[in-house]
């Protein structure tokens, strides 16, 4: 069994006696007991040589001074407030919202997007709306115009006299309605 | 923990907690001598911590925009300069650069033009070599153990503030403080002209060996 020599149980005591608010009495108690305890009176001794030491050395930095007046404290509690109000934050906050849609809006559109214009897929067997209109309009022509009263029916679609200046076709012209073809008159 | 009703230094007569009462009503000049009271001390503070006096200029201002934003909820009853002194603590570690920076030692924040060394060119030169050692001991004390250190010798605050302070038990700070005087006390032996001796065993200082707790007792036997 390995023994170790123990200290004095008070040794600590003279290293912390001087940052303690000791009375007189405590400190006679201390200096007695050190006077019949050797490690504690060089405790004491060596305690008093680092204090002074450091006295000394904290000297010249206890003499540094601040060249501050409370006007700057005031200043920045004014320069927080101000920070603070709503005046200054809603076009702040409405700049980041205007960042933050613009950034969702280009993200979205990296991730889905194309440059490409929409195709409209247009059914085969619609037929445009406009072009039959044209179609049921009767002809100019006089023969033409008997035959379509005789048969309620255009003989042939020339009618159309320049097809290029209506606007024919487009994405939105069709029917998707199946047309259910009427029962046109058959000859007798 | 300090009176609060006795007069705090700084050249005016009220005591912190009448201080505060009056700048809890808006009164500017009880928080201007408020300022005035504990400025100086929390700018060593954090220019101990620091060792950069704009930083501890920076650090007295936030120090004191906080005590004023915390007035209303401040307890008046509770000793103000440790509150401060904490608040200057935390503030100060935070604006401490990162590790891998070298720091400036202790005692190049010590101002020359106000070390008021006396006497001769060697004995001036003697003094701030040997604050220079002692200084420089102190820089190389754990952060813990030289905040300890720093608090009292630098600001005075006594054990139990510092425990406030620090946040601790005081019989923590104790065993701090104990300890930082002893490693400084070992560091600075090597310099005889400051007047520490040298450890020395603990026979030679006269002491004798305890007994051993168990002494070996003889069988009957034998």
């Amino acid at each position: 069994m390995k023994l170790f020599a123990r200290g004095c149980g008070l040794s600590q005591l003279p290293y912390t006696a001087r940052a303690e608010d000791l009375s007189i009495r405590d400190r006679f108690d201390i200096e007695a007991h050190a006077a019949s305890c050797p490690e504690c009176a060089a405790a004491l001794r060596d305690a008093h040589s680092v204090d002074a030491a450091l006295r000394s050395a904290f000297g010249p930095l206890r003499e540094r001074r601040a060249m501050l007046a409370p006007g700057r404290v005031r200043l920045a509690l004014n320069s927080s407030r101000v920070e603070r109000s709503t005046f200054v934050r809603v076009p702040r906050f409405f700049g980041r919202l205007a960042e933050v849609s613009v950034m969702v809006g280009v993200t979205l559109f990296v991730i889905g997007g194309s440059v490409e214009y929409p195709q409209a897929v247009v059914p085969q067997h619609a037929r445009s709306v406009i072009q039959e209109y044209f179609l049921k309009q009767p002809p100019t022509d006089e023969i033409n115009y008997f035959r379509w009263l005789r048969l309620n029916q255009p003989e042939s679609p020339k009618v159309v006299s320049d097809p290029v200046r209506f606007p024919v076709g487009g994405r939105y012209d069709f029917d998707l309605v199946e047309p259910v073809r009427a029962p046109t008159a058959s000859p007798r | 923990m300090k009176p609060v009703g006795r007069p705090q230094a700084g050249g005016d007569g009220r005591t912190d907690r009448d201080l505060v009462y009056a700048a809890r009503d808006g009164v500017t000049e009880a928080f201007d001598a408020l300022f005035y009271r504990y400025r100086d001390g929390i700018f060593r503070l954090g220019l101990a911590i620091t060792r950069d006096p704009s930083a501890a200029d920076e650090i007295v201002i936030d120090t004191f925009a906080r005590a004023h934003r915390a007035l209303a909820r401040l307890e008046p009853d509770d000793s103000l300069r440790p509150w401060l002194y904490r608040v200057a603590v935390n503030l100060s570690y935070n604006r401490r650069p990162r590790k891998n920076v070298v720091l400036s030692s202790l005692d190049d924040a010590v101002d020359e033009a106000l070390a008021d060394e006396e006497g001769s060119p060697s004995n001036v030169a003697e003094q701030a070599e040997l604050r220079r050692l002692v200084l420089g001991a102190v820089d190389e004390l754990g952060p813990k153990h030289r905040l300890v250190v720093v608090l009292h010798y630098l600001n005075g605050l006594n054990l139990t503030e510092i425990a406030q302070v620090v946040d601790c038990p005081i019989g923590t700070v104790k065993s701090r403080l104990h300890y930082a005087l002893r490693r400084l006390r070992t560091h600075l032996a090597a310099h005889p002209e400051l007047g520490i001796e040298p450890s020395r065993p603990l026979l030679a200082t006269g002491l004798r060996a305890p007994r051993p707790i168990t002494a070996p007792v003889p069988l009957e036997d034998e």
